[in-house]
């Protein structure tokens, strides 16, 4: 078999590694569109913010790769498929033919049409060779724009690095995706503490500066600055797929075997639209963990085993300087438009804040800054097995003291939302 | 049923929440008496008068290796999964995804910490120091679970869940 992957991340190498532990004689290439070994994209802020060295960085070493007996072809992006002849095009030309083939390029940075963003100066935090150039940088004063879950790393990384830093979000609040207004403000004011600026609800209309980046102007202010780090947001990409003829939507859609609508070509990582575990409506989380088994499925379909994925999930943590905050599944936001008896049950201690949306006496979804997040794992199972919370809150009250131990998970639950 | 690693098996019923068995991990990793540096944590419900020792079950699809940024959360050769103390931000991720919410915060350093079954004894040490109340127990690999042992572990079982 004459195995093909399109993108060199983490759900590229999952998928080339499971299915060489299955199959001793697969021939094996991933294209790479960079130059180096596989990388985790998550640890790059903590290499920029210099908490850890360059080499903590990559998830593989070229050794891995040859006595894997797997092909990396580096600095090749693909510029074309053929899905009948079953032949792909790498942009330095030549065809490669493939048994199957699976697009784990991922996304590409969304770039947002503002004059100037091309200027010197300008960097994004995605990909190692842009973080290199930002780690390599001298500046004293920084822009960050877009408050996702990268900006906010690399706000904090900068900001250890000894910048000036300024977040500007055009949301109404930062983090707007993954949590709720009351728990973003928190997260607002505690940023703040650090010494870093945050505006919400403002709009960047232009970078300064053609030599090199002198300011950031936005609808109420002007920021005087010598670095732009944009942050706003990851786009899957799908052209190369809807050249190909391979459906399309937001994302490449896949089915529960992670086949496209061409069965023998996969598609895994950031660059697919699949369903939510807990809801099963449509859905795109680009998250490492959800990229990881999209792969391990994507693997074991391609060597023959009966598998079916089951869903992605969100997940995903805050973390800057001693403020720690996570989130899972829906925010608030999210469930406005379902129908059905919504609740939301809210907890405060000092700096501590637990937040969780309950639809139908279900968890949907959660977030807790400080201690209360400790639990969050809990309520993450809670929302898979669907457990009813007035179930629980009967247990709390009926359970007799010193007996019925089988409860503790119910227990814990109750204890942690306060039953 | 053949277990395929060693496991600790949990029996809440017998705890009696004297907490040995935190003192005893803390001087087998760290050496030095406090429960702040244990891997073991028991957990007490006052309301029900109940005490629940909290450890990592080390699940076959544990989402803490997949969730942590760092690549920290390690497989071991028995099993267990524990975190690289050389790459660790202290980010607490693998705490926040735990179905048990068991990874505990290393004081000293803010990283995390998981229980590695002590791989270098013949006997966990927090086992050890149960012997008496034998709430914490060892299941050896290879052995057929003891019935007692089988419904210790559906008792205690937290409905990791299984993601496909």
């Amino acid at each position: 078999m004459k195995l093909v992957i399109i993108g060199n991340g983490i759900a590229g190498n999952q998928v080339a590694f499971d299915v060489r532990k299955k199959d001793r004689h697969a021939r094996i290439t991933i294209f790479s569109a960079e130059t180096v070994p596989e990388y985790d994209p998550c640890s790059l802020p903590y290499f920029l913010g210099g908490e850890c060295g360059r080499t903590d960085v990559f998830r593989k070493t070229p050794e891995d790769y040859t006595t894997h007996n797997i092909d990396l072809v580096y600095d090749s992006r693909v510029v074309s498929i053929d899905p009948d002849a079953k032949t792909i095009t790498p942009h330095a030309g030549g065809q490669v033919s493939y048994d199957k083939l699976v697009l784990a390029h991922g996304g590409d940075l969304f770039t947002p049409p503002i004059p100037g963003i091309h200027n010197p100066g300008v960097f994004s935090c995605k990909q190692l060779a842009e973080t290199e150039k930002l780690a390599a940088h001298n500046g004293r004063s920084a822009v960050v724009i877009g408050s996702g879950a990268i900006g906010i790393e690399a706000a904090e990384a900068l900001k250890r690095k000894g910048y000036a830093v300024h977040v500007v979000e055009l949301m109404d609040w930062i983090l707007p995706s993954l949590f709720d207004e009351p728990t973003a403000r928190r997260l607002e004011t505690a940023l703040k503490g650090y010494g870093i600026h945050v505006f919400t609800g403002e709009k960047v209309l232009e970078i300064k500066g053609t030599g090199q980046v002198t300011a950031v102007v936005t609808d109420r202010r002007t920021i005087a600055c010598d670095t732009v780090v944009v942050a706003t947001g990851v786009v899957p990409g799908t052209a190369l797929a809807r050249t190909a003829g391979i459906d399309t939507g937001r994302g490449i859609p896949v089915n529960r075997q992670m086949q496209t609508s061409v069965p023998d070509i996969y598609a895994c990582g950031d660059c697919v639209e699949t369903i939510d575990a807990c809801t099963g409506e449509t859905a795109m989380f680009q998250l490492k963990h959800n990229a990881i088994e999209q792969g391990q499925v994507a693997a074991r379909h391609i060597v023959g085993e009966k598998t079916r994925y089951l869903g992605a999930y969100a997940f995903a943590r805050a973390h800057f300087f001693s403020t720690h905050a996570a989130t899972f599944g829906k925010t608030q936001r999210a469930t406005d438009c379902i129908l059905g008896d919504k609740r939301v049950i809210e907890r405060e201690d000092k700096d501590n804040y637990l937040r969780v949306m309950l639809l139908n006496n279900q968890v949907v979804g959660g977030q807790a800054i400080g201690t209360f997040a400790d639990g969050l794992g809990l309520l993450i199972g809670a929302m898979w097995r669907k457990d009813d919370f007035m179930e629980i809150a009967a247990k709390m009250r009926t359970t007799p003291r010193g007996g019925a131990v089988h409860t503790w998970p119910m227990l814990r639950l109750g204890n942690l939302l306060g039953f | 049923m053949k277990l395929r690693r060693d496991h600790l098996s949990i029996d809440p019923e017998k705890c009696t929440g004297c907490r040995r068995c935190m003192i005893a991990c803390a001087m087998k990793h760290h050496n030095r008496i406090d429960p702040d540096f244990s891997c073991v944590e028991v957990i007490r419900f006052a309301s029900q008068d109940l005490e629940m020792p909290v450890i990592c079950l080390a699940c076959e699809t544990a989402p803490c290796i997949k969730v942590c940024p760092m690549n920290a959360r390690i497989r071991q050769a028995n099993g267990t999964v524990v975190t690289n103390t050389e790459v660790c931000i202290g980010c607490r991720a693998c705490v926040y995804i735990c179905p048990v919410g068991s990874p505990r915060i290393n004081p000293a350093t803010g990283q995390t910490m998981t229980c590695n079954l002590c791989a270098d004894e013949s006997e966990p040490w927090c086992v050890a120091a149960c012997r008496q109340e034998r709430a914490l127990t060892l299941c050896t690999e290879g052995a057929a679970s003891k019935p007692a042992a089988r419904r210790a572990a559906a008792r205690s079982r937290a409905g990791s869940p299984r993601h496909y």
